[in-house]
């Protein structure tokens, strides 16, 4: 056996391992916890261990059998998939938005100094702008593009918001990227009287690969949050955002409902982080082993 | 037509400011094409300054610079010198014959003919079965012979060396300056070579320039009369130790403020 398939054996085992553990965890404390919650003098510091607040994990599996309103014929395991697919499909669209802007920012700050200093601050400043804030504005926004033609789509609104979320880590780990280029190599390239250009995609970029990889999962995950997020507060129909807080509404009657939803999110997000970590063995199988990240 | 030429070169950084420093005070040095000169001199003496003058990465503050009598910058676009440095500076992601073609790519070149060539320069360097590894799985020795493969793909006349040798060890050390001369009398090559090391400076050069510092300038040019045929025998030779004390007591008079501190700092007596 390659060392390679060893080690993606050992790593799935782990994975299997932590998510039994973490089930096993749920289990105890319902079992020990206090039913009501604990609290001291007034203050809940212990959560509620009761069949609505914790529902058993077998409860949770068991609901993805069953239909997903009484009466009807769909399944809920079919609904959470459908609106996981969709959600996906806007996390995707998102992810590439804001990769592009991410690299393209990435890249006008490595060639001038002044673009960094100047956008830099901007960048940081942009992430502090909650992005419950932000639904709703680009929403409008959006309602009010026509160009040539072309009308902004609602789930257009959710992408963005998920680019959003995704350029700001992806710009600063490329920018970080390019800048670790040696400074030997760049006095090679120079010595080669190598146009910057040709700097940029023959050193810069493969030089910045082991930056971008890590930047890149923390983008695919920030999609997947910005998309669910736009959907929970833009009222998007078709996501998984959408189940998740229709599903919250009935947690007294139905509390392992939201669950099936919640997993449905975490089963996305993992997604979206296998596809970045995929390209990352296609992209470092031929570097040295230490800087594998 | 000389090789290299430097007329009243002078480096100074940080000019009119406090942390001014005189790197290259006036040097004037001729290289004749098929010539193996060495710069040696301890360390802030501006040997590296002059090497990168002359590969035209620093612009001189004053003076004038040719190479292949041309300007500094216009041999540097055609690309008249390949560059080795101390660190091998290989591509990780490239395999080893990748590496030497990138110069042939930088220019231009068509895939045949560089596959061609980086087949030619691996022969050269006595490693082509090592063309589809990649750098990292090398030894540094062999990393480095890379390296000089790769700064003489596109067979430049001139090749710049800043302590290529300066990170292996001594066994290794002394057959890559075998290997470099071999190299250098087949592909007729001229060199400027930067190096810490008297006994490399002298076994390799026909000429050894001393330098010192505070401010960098070229105190004294040694002449080498080892001959065009040297061999591991030469380093038991005479005229090698001639050569080696004749260096050293050159580079003893660069320490004014250190002179009856023995060996002379940042220059190695081995």
């Amino acid at each position: 056996m390659s060392p390679l398939a060893r080690r993606s054996i050992y790593r799935t085992s782990m994975f299997v391992l932590s998510v039994v553990l973490v089930g096993v965890l749920w289990e105890l404390y319902k079992l020990i916890g206090p039913e009501d919650g604990g609290k001291i003098f007034g203050a809940a510091v212990l959560p509620r261990s009761n069949d609505t607040a914790m529902p058993h994990i077998w409860s949770m599996l068991s609901r993805y059998g069953r239909p997903e309103v009484r009466g009807s014929d769909r399944q809920i395991w079919s609904v959470v998939l459908a609106g996981a697919w969709y959600s996906f499909r806007l996390s995707v669209a998102g992810f590439a938005i804001g990769a592009t802007i991410g690299v393209g920012l990435s890249v006008l700050m490595a060639r001038f100094k002044m673009v960094e200093r100047g956008l830099l601050p901007y960048l940081v400043v942009s992430q502090t702008v909650p992005l419950i804030a932000l639904a709703p504005l680009i929403v409008s926004w959006g309602g009010k593009v026509n160009i040539l033609g072309f009308t902004w789509p609602k789930w257009l609104s959710a992408a963005v918001l998920g680019a959003f979320l995704a350029f700001f880590p992806i710009a600063v780990g490329t920018l970080r990227g390019l800048a670790s280029a040696p400074s030997a190599s760049l006095e090679l390239m120079s010595s080669y009287a190598a146009s910057w250009k040709q700097t940029l995609f023959k050193l810069r970029f493969p030089a910045a690969i082991p930056f971008m990889v890590p930047a890149f999962k923390l983008g695919a995950s920030g999609a997947v949050v910005g998309v669910v997020v736009a959907e929970i507060s833009t009222g998007l129909k078709g996501g998984i955002g959408r189940l998740i807080i229709e599903y919250a509404r009935e947690a007294t009657g139905d509390p392992a409902k939201v669950f099936t939803a919640v997993f449905g999110a975490a089963a996305l997000g993992l997604a979206m982080a296998g596809f970045v970590a995929i390209s990352d063995v296609l992209l470092m199988r031929n570097r040295p082993k230490e800087t594998t990240t | 037509m000389s090789a290299v030429n430097v007329q009243g070169a002078s480096k100074i950084f940080n000019q009119g400011t406090p942390k001014q420093v005189d790197a290259l005070v006036d040097v004037n040095l001729t290289v004749e094409p098929g010539e193996f000169v060495s710069l040696i001199g301890p360390s802030g003496c501006g040997k590296s300054t002059l090497l990168r003058l002359i590969a035209n990465l620093l612009e001189p503050t004053t003076g004038e610079i040719t190479v292949n009598s041309k300007t500094a910058s216009q041999s540097r676009l055609d690309q008249d010198y390949g560059m080795a440095f101390q660190q091998a500076g290989l591509f990780d992601w490239r395999t080893v014959a990748k590496n030497i073609e990138l110069p042939l790519e930088l220019k231009g070149w068509d895939k045949a003919k560089r596959a061609a060539r980086a087949k030619e320069m691996l022969e050269l360097v006595k490693l082509p079965e090592f063309a589809d590894m990649y750098p990292w799985q090398l030894s540094g020795g062999m990393q480095q012979r890379i390296a000089i493969a790769r700064a003489l793909a596109a067979h430049p006349p001139l090749l710049l060396m800043d302590e290529p040798f300066g990170a292996l060890d001594e066994m290794t050390r002394e057959y890559m300056q075998g290997e470099l001369l071999r190299i250098c009398s087949e592909t007729k090559t001229t060199v400027v070579f930067v190096t810490h090391s008297i006994p490399e400076a002298v076994y390799l050069s026909n000429r050894v320039v001393v330098m010192s510092p505070r401010p960098g300038r070229i105190t004294e040019v040694i002449n080498v009369s080892l001959g065009s045929n040297r061999t591991e025998d030469t380093r038991g030779a005479d005229e090698f130790f001639k050569g080696i004390t004749a260096v050293r007591e050159a580079l003893r008079g660069t320490h004014d403020d250190h002179a009856n501190a023995g060996a002379v700092r940042g220059v190695e007596d081995r």
